[in-house]
Order: structure tokens, then C-alpha cells, then sequence
């Protein structure tokens, strides 16, 4: 449970306070609106390339991380497709040292071509570190590619090449701060031994100032419903044979999304979960095996993926995957085993409560799904559901029309 | 706006941990933090993979220590933890094997039940060894496909000496002939009382303690304690890789150094944290920001129970490897023969303290500190004495230190990437 209050500033910036008496640090969050689904299909990577120069300063202060560290303070940041998380961990008392250094960089940023160029190369850098060098680096993206047709989610953060970040425009990235960095498009969320009160008349005192630009961004567009099963098959110099089969699901927001989390669970939530009891351990076929969400706030995948054992064929992996499908579909599921998945998910959610910084980040998180209760309400959601609802779930999710299949071949 | 004042926190204080001994002589370490309803119980035993008698033996026994037990099969063990949403971790280094716990304390009674079969009754199953040996093998290799995999392996052979047990690795193959005894009589030797230390923190009630103690007090005596006789270290110092198609290079650098308890220890760390350790140290500074050759580098001191080495690592394009080892070598140049400006170093200060605060914000964290001072014979206030002498680090002595220690013909390369 995670007590908060909430505010908005005449500015529409959203402020979310959580009082913990048992730490010394305090955790400040600040979570922008806009992540790669927000992105023009010529120009991907821009979101992410833009976490990277929030770095790079502002007039007024020209180096962002020496007086965070100088505080003793930590901070980074993560993109993903739906939002641009920053965040800063420190002794409580410099809280300020925080908020100006977060608002400044609210109110504009100094980006010159020359720390545009370099900033592309880091990130090229880490497209190559990440995607190119990696062993299975660019399984991800073929599998967005082929399950969306239309929605963003069809490329990556990082991008669909390392050629759209080279290539993008100053002009583009300038416009890109505008649309998408002020007050209205943001939540600032924190947990520390602060009270309320005094988090929000600090946010007022560094944020307040700031006019907002507000800005309506395109619709974005809605993924068709898929009618016929979709096939990959390629061929890397990777050691292991890799089969993936993905699956539409709902949005964040709807119950379709607990279910299919909880599904989820029941096949891949720790040790004694199904696929690892039964494909791992008792048919011996693969070497690794995982089920999950992919968990966006625009409806989203449920991912079937494997690591095939050498002995194994494409055939016997890919049919024990429907064959553990088909279980559910039917209902087979056990009172225990439900009620497993369900305290595991209680328990998950206590773990993840015991430091400020991930209390600010979640705060930050449901906020932006246009949800906030929800993150007290969930574990309840959780306890209610049925055996009933999970086997419709399966019924009408894993269907041979509802499936994009990558088999992503390790070359003899 | 104007920047706000700080606020520079000049002493961490840490509860100290109160020490039992178990009626068979291993000590109980109990950090009680009852405003957090959790419960986490470490097993720490002398069972690093130098004491292993033969190849992956050492992460064999403690990976497969929830395999099976004389009462419940693999099946129910992870059945049983995962009901009450409990859950273990398993890490082994070189000199320790540690073995950790977390339950809701008002699950802590049923999961008491599986640790004590996990830790005191493992059977080692034939057939669950076979799996575990199989699927080793595959993500071994698939880890060894990885530049930086084969640079962290070879930097190790070549720090160390490519026989000696802290700079050795093996091939996959070894898997193949791991035996079902090899394991067991592994886990007779070093799974024992006299090797065994035991931290628990979150809310340790009594009860918990009780438990705590019965559990550990099980542990069965060796007479024969295992002396391990490591050899002289052979330094090897510039080895390059080919790996064909690396889009990047593999750049590992450093040099042989000492464990923690030695007095250079400490500024050195604050050394290692100027050159790399921290977002905009210098290395990060010169490779990421100004040449954009990397998307990281990092460096810094690491300890092992009887040595210790400082190094650095980093990927970087394949076609600016050359540049970015003579930018490296510039540094670490710098850093001999000029002192710190004063700013730099009181920024470093104040990062480390900050460090420390964060690694000690919650119960888990305050454990893992514990452990790690234990382990190099220190208490709690080592913490406080650790602030200290970061502290008095002056530009002077890091100066000294630094043409001390970072001579060119001390450092080790290694780099694995395309050189075609």
C-alpha cells in the first residue's frame, strides 16, 4: 500500500507526494508523456536519442549531472515506447538541488549541432552495443515488425536503424522538445521523509513558474485486427534455435491485461511455473523458456518464446507451446495454483515497496496511464479473478489468426 | 533561478549487527529492522569456485541446491517457495558461494521449512543434474559468443595467470563429465558449520531468531578444513582477440593490486572513481561525451578475498578502437602526472558518500554491507571509518598513488573485436 496525495499546478503539472519516515534519501520522479509511439515512421529513435540530450544542459546550467553529484545525489533515465522516465536519488535535504535542476531543464534546452552530433554517436554506439553486437540483438525487432502492421509499436526505442538517428534533423529534435517536454505533458512524482504539504509547496516554488506550451499530438494510429497467422523464419550465427509466438492483447486499462498478466504467471512466474515444470523439466525441450506481457499502455503482445536444446526440432517446441495453450483453454488449472499466482503477485508487490525510489517511479507510472488508484487496487483486481476468466482469456487470445511465429534459426 | 545550498551528510550511521553463535559454532549476524514486514536470511559458505576440485563443481553444488531435498522433490520446493510468494538468490564469486532468502514475515515460518531442506538435506537428483548441466552448457556458449564475455574471461587468465584458480575458465565440455558425486562430496566439504557465516534482517522477531538459530545450529562439522594453497599469480600483458564481424571492440585494462584490508585500498577506490567510476569521470568524459566512441566505460577496484585488481572496461566502435586505447592511456597519463583539481576530488567525495547512503537505504542493503565487512574482518563502523579516510583523500596522495601503482608497464590489455 502506498499512501500519496496529489496535486496539479495552474500550469497542469500533475505532483504526487508518499511519505516514508524510514529513509534518508529521497527519490524525485519526473516522468514526460511521450515515448517512441509518438514517433513519425521516418524518424524513429527520437524519443530516446532525447532522453540522451536532456543531458546535455541548458543555458543556465550547463552541466546537468555535476551538481546532482555534487549533492550526493544519483540520476538517469529510461525511454520506452510509451513514456521517458528521469530520476534522482539524494540525501533529503537537497531535495531542491533536484527540482531546479529538473525545472530548469523543463524550461528549454541548449542544444547546439555540435552536442547533437556527438549524442547521435553515443547512441549509434549503443544501438551497436545493444542490438547489432548481441547475440539475438535484433529478435525484438523482427517480432515488432511482423505483429504490428500500422501501430507504432512496430519499431523499437532505439529505432527501426542507426541511419534514422544519424539522419535526424536539428529542426526535427528542436520541434520534438517543444511538442513534448512542459508542465501539462508531465508528472512529477517523489517519496522521502517529506511531508505533503511542504513537496507541493516546493513544486510550486520551482515548477509553478513555468508556462506551458500545451500541444495536441496526432492520433495514433490503432492497430487493425489481425485475421491470419503470421510466419518469420531466418537465420543468425547464434548458438541456440529461438522460437517466439506472439499474440494480440488488450491495453493497459482494460481487464483483458490483468488477465493476460496473470496468465502470464501461471506459466512462466518463478520456478514451479508451468512452462518451466513442463518443457524444461519434464519434456526436456528447451533450454529456456519465458511467457509475459509486454505490458504498453496501447494494447499490446503476449510473448511465447523459447530457447530450443540442440536435440530439439522446430516442430516438437513450437507444438508444445499450443499444446500448453490448449491446457489453459480448457480450464485446467488448479485452485492452488491460481491462488499461487495470486500471492505471488501480493508478495511481488510488497518487495517492490521497500525503497523510495521505486514508490516515486510507480507513482509516476500509474499517473500516466490516467489511473492512479490503481496502484493500491491492482492486488484486489488480482484475488478476484477466476479460473473461468482465465480460461476465456487463453480462448480468445491464443488463436492460430491471432499468432505471429519468429523462428529465429541458429546457423549449423 | 539560483542554485539551492547543499547539504553534505558527514556521517553514515549504521546499526551495528548483533552476533550469536550457533551451538555449533557458526555465527548468526542479526540486523532487527521490524518496520519492515520482510524477512531476509543469507547463508554465506567458503565455497567459491577456488575451492572447487574440478571444473564448475562450485556453481553446480550451489545452483542446485533447491533440486531436490531427502523430503520434497525440486517440484515442491519452488511450489512451496512460490505459494508464499518467497523467493532465493544464488551467487557465487570465486572465493564464496551465497545463498539468500526473503519472505513476508508473516510467511516466514512455512518458508523456514524449505530452507532447512535446501541448505541442510540437498540430495543433488541425477536427472535434475543432467538438465541443469545441459542447459549450462547452452547459455555458456551463448555467453561466449558476446565480445565481452571472451574480454572478462581473458582479462582474468591474463591478471592472474591462465592456470591459477582465480584466473582460470573452462571449456562447455566440462559439463560432460560433471558426476552426481562430484556435487555431493563438493557440498560435504565446504557446506559445513566452520565455513559457514549466517545475516538475517528485516523483522527478526524471536521467534524468527529461534528458528534462525535451529536451522543454522544443523549444520554438519568437517574436521578436515580445507586449506587452499593458491599459487604465484603470472601476469600476461597484451592480448588481442580476432572475433570476426564485431561491429565493436572488447577493451578491458587494469592491473593486479591488493584485497580491501590494504591500506591503499580505499584511495585507490577514490582514484578508480575519478578515471572511471561514475557518469562524468574522466574516461566517460574523454570516450562518451567528446568522442562519442562508446556508449560506457567504467572502472574500479575489485576485491577478492586474498588480492584485489583495479580495471577498466568498455566497448567501443570497431573502427576507433586504436583511438580510443591511446585516449585511454592519456588519462590514465594525466592522472600520473598532474593533481586533481580540488573541485574534481570533492565531487568524487561527495558521489561516494552519496553511493553509500543509497546501498544502505533499506534492509536488504544494509545486510549486503554487513556481509561484505564481515567477510574482510571489519564491523559496521568500518562504514563510518571507510567516510573518513574518503575524506582525507588529498590530490597530493592519489599523485603518489598513481605513479605508484598505473605504471604503463604494469597495465594489462586485453581487446577482442574484428581486426581485419
Amino acid at each position: 500500500m502506498i499512501r500519496y496525495q496529489h496535486t496539479k499546478l495552474s500550469n497542469g503539472l500533475e505532483v504526487i507526494a508518499n511519505r516514508d519516515t524510514t529513509s534518508r534519501l529521497v527519490a524525485v520522479n519526473i516522468l514526460y508523456k511521450v515515448g517512441a509511439r509518438n514517433e513519425d515512421p521516418d524518424c524513429t529513435g527520437l524519443a530516446h536519442l532525447f532522453e540522451h540530450l536532456m543531458f546535455r544542459g541548458t543555458h543556465n546550467v550547463p552541466d546537468f549531472d555535476t551538481p546532482i553529484q555534487m549533492a550526493c545525489g544519483e540520476n538517469n533515465a529510461f525511454t520506452n515506447n510509451d513514456y521517458t522516465d528521469f530520476y534522482i536519488t539524494l540525501p533529503k535535504d537537497n531535495i531542491e538541488t533536484a527540482l531546479w535542476l529538473e525545472s530548469d531543464r523543463m524550461m528549454g534546452l541548449n542544444l547546439s549541432e555540435h552536442a547533437c552530433e556527438i549524442e547521435k554517436r553515443v547512441v549509434i554506439e549503443e544501438f551497436r552495443q545493444r542490438y547489432l553486437n548481441q547475440p539475438y540483438g535484433d529478435l525484438n525487432m523482427l517480432l515488432r515488425k511482423m505483429v504490428y502492421t500500422t501501430h507504432p509499436y512496430r519499431w523499437a526505442t532505439i529505432g527501426m536503424s542507426p541511419d534514422h538517428i544519424a539522419n535526424a534533423p536539428l529542426e526535427t529534435i528542436h520541434q520534438f522538445y517543444n511538442n513534448f517536454y512542459h508542465p501539462s505533458n508531465a508528472i512529477l512524482s517523489i517519496s522521502g521523509d517529506i511531508a505533503a504539504e511542504q513537496v507541493f509547496d516546493l513544486a510550486e516554488k520551482w515548477f509553478g513558474p513555468i508556462a506551458d506550451s500545451p500541444f495536441t499530438a496526432p492520433q495514433i494510429p490503432i492497430e487493425p485486427q489481425q485475421t491470419e497467422a503470421r510466419r518469420l523464419e531466418v537465420e543468425r550465427n547464434v548458438p541456440a534455435t529461438t522460437i517466439v509466438i506472439a499474440f494480440h492483447m488488450g491495453n493497459r486499462l482494460s481487464h483483458d491485461f490483468f488477465l493476460g498478466d496473470l496468465t502470464s504467471d501461471l506459466l512462466a512466474g518463478g520456478d514451479s511455473a508451468r512452462l518451466y515444470e513442463h518443457l524444461i523439466k519434464g519434456k526436456k525441450l528447451f533450454a529456456s523458456v519465458n511467457a509475459y506481457i509486454s505490458g504498453d499502455v496501447d494494447a499490446g503482445m503476449f510473448v511465447f518464446t523459447g530457447q530450443l536444446l540442440p536435440t530439439t526440432s522446430e516442430q516438437d517446441a513450437e507444438a508444445a507451446f499450443w499444446q500448453e495453450m490448449e491446457l489453459l483453454a480448457e480450464g485446467k488449472i488448479s485452485d492452488y495454483e491460481l491462488e499461487k499466482v495470486k500471492n505471488k503477485f501480493e508478495a511481488n508487490t510488497l518487495f517492490g515497496e521497500l525503497n523510495v525510489m521505486n514508490k516515486a517511479m510507480n507513482m509516476g507510472y500509474y499517473s500516466m496511464i490516467g489511473d492512479l488508484p490503481l496502484i493500491n487496487r491492482e492486488v484486489d483486481i488480482y484475488r478476484s479473478i477466476t479460473k473461468q476468466e482465465v480460461a476465456d482469456f487463453a480462448i480468445h487470445t491464443f488463436k492460430k489468426e491471432n499468432s505471429s511465429t519468429l523462428i529465429y534459426r541458429a546457423k549449423q | 533561478m539560483i542554485q539551492p545550498p547543499l547539504t553534505i551528510p558527514n556521517s553514515i550511521d549504521i546499526q551495528h549487527a548483533e552476533k550469536i553463535v550457533a551451538s555449533n559454532g557458526t555465527p548468526i549476524y542479526v540486523l532487527n529492522c521490524p518496520e519492515f514486514k520482510v524477512v531476509r536470511l543469507s547463508f554465506v559458505f567458503h565455497a567459491g569456485t577456488i575451492t572447487q576440485a574440478r571444473p564448475f563443481v562450485a556453481s553446480a553444488t550451489a545452483n542446485m541446491l533447491a533440486e531436490g531435498s531427502t523430503k520434497y522433490t525440486t517440484q515442491q520446493i519452488a511450489e512451496r517457495l512460490d505459494y508464499y510468494g518467497s523467493y532465493f538468490d544464488i551467487n557465487i564469486d570465486r572465493d564464496y558461494s551465497y545463498i539468500s532468502f526473503c519472505s513476508l514475515s508473516k510467511f516466514f515460518d512455512p518458508t523456514a521449512e524449505i530452507i532447512e531442506e535446501v541448505i541442510l538435506h540437498p540430495t543433488f537428483p541425477e536427472n535434475e543434474l543432467a538438465t541443469y548441466c545441459a542447459k549450462r552448457k547452452q547459455q555458456l556458449s551463448i555467453e561466449r559468443s558476446k565480445v565481452e564475455t571472451i574480454a572478462r574471461e581473458n582479462f582474468a587468465k591474463a591478471i592472474f595467470g591462465e592456470r591459477h584458480p582465480y584466473g582460470i575458465s573452462y571449456p562447455e565440455a566440462e559439463y560432460d563429465s560433471m558426476t552426481r558425486e562430484d556435487i555431493a562430496t563438493h557440498y560435504r566439504n565446504h557446506y559445513t558449520a566452520e565455513n559457514c557465516i549466517v545475516v538475517c534482517s528485516g523483522n527478526i522477531t524471536p521467534e524468527v531468531l529461534e528458528r534462525i538459530k535451529s536451522i543454522t545450529a544443523s549444520l554438519h562439522c568437517s574436521n578436515s578444513r580445507c586449506d587452499i594453497r593458491l599459487p604465484e599469480f603470472s601476469t600476461s600483458h597484451n592480448i588481442r582477440i580476432q572475433h570476426d564481424g564485431a561491429v565493436q571492440s572488447s577493451i578491458r585494462m587494469g592491473r593486479l593490486l591488493f584485497p580491501r584490508t590494504h591500506k591503499d585500498f580505499i584511495p585507490m577506490q577514490v582514484l578508480s572513481t575519478v578515471l572511471g567510476g561514475y557518469f562524468g569521470s574522466r574516461l566517460m568524459q574523454n570516450l562518451r561525451e567528446h568522442n562519442g566512441f562508446t556508449y560506457g566505460v567504467f572502472s574500479a577496484m575489485v576485491n577478492f578475498q586474498h588480492t584485489g585488481y583495479l580495471a577498466l572496461a568498455t566497448q567501443v566502435g570497431t573502427e576507433v578502437t586504436e583511438q580510443a586505447l591511446i585516449e585511454i592511456s592519456k588519462e590514465i597519463d594525466i592522472l600520473r602526472t598532474e593533481l586533481i583539481p580540488e573541485e574534481e576530488l570533492e565531487l568524487v567525495k561527495n558521489i561516494m558518500a552519496g553511493e553509500m547512503m543509497r546501498i544502505l537505504d533499506g534492509p536488504f542493503g544494509i545486510a549486503d554491507v554487513t556481509t561484505e565487512n564481515i567477510l574482510c574482518g571489519f564491523d559496521n563502523s568500518h562504514i563510518q571509518q571507510n567516510l573518513e579516510r574518503i575524506r582525507q583523500t588529498t590530490s597530493e596522495e592519489l599523485l603518489a598513488l598513481a605513479q605508484r601503482y598505473l605504471n604503463p608497464e604494469d597495465m594489462i590489455t586485453v581487446v577482442v573485436g574484428d581486426f581485419s
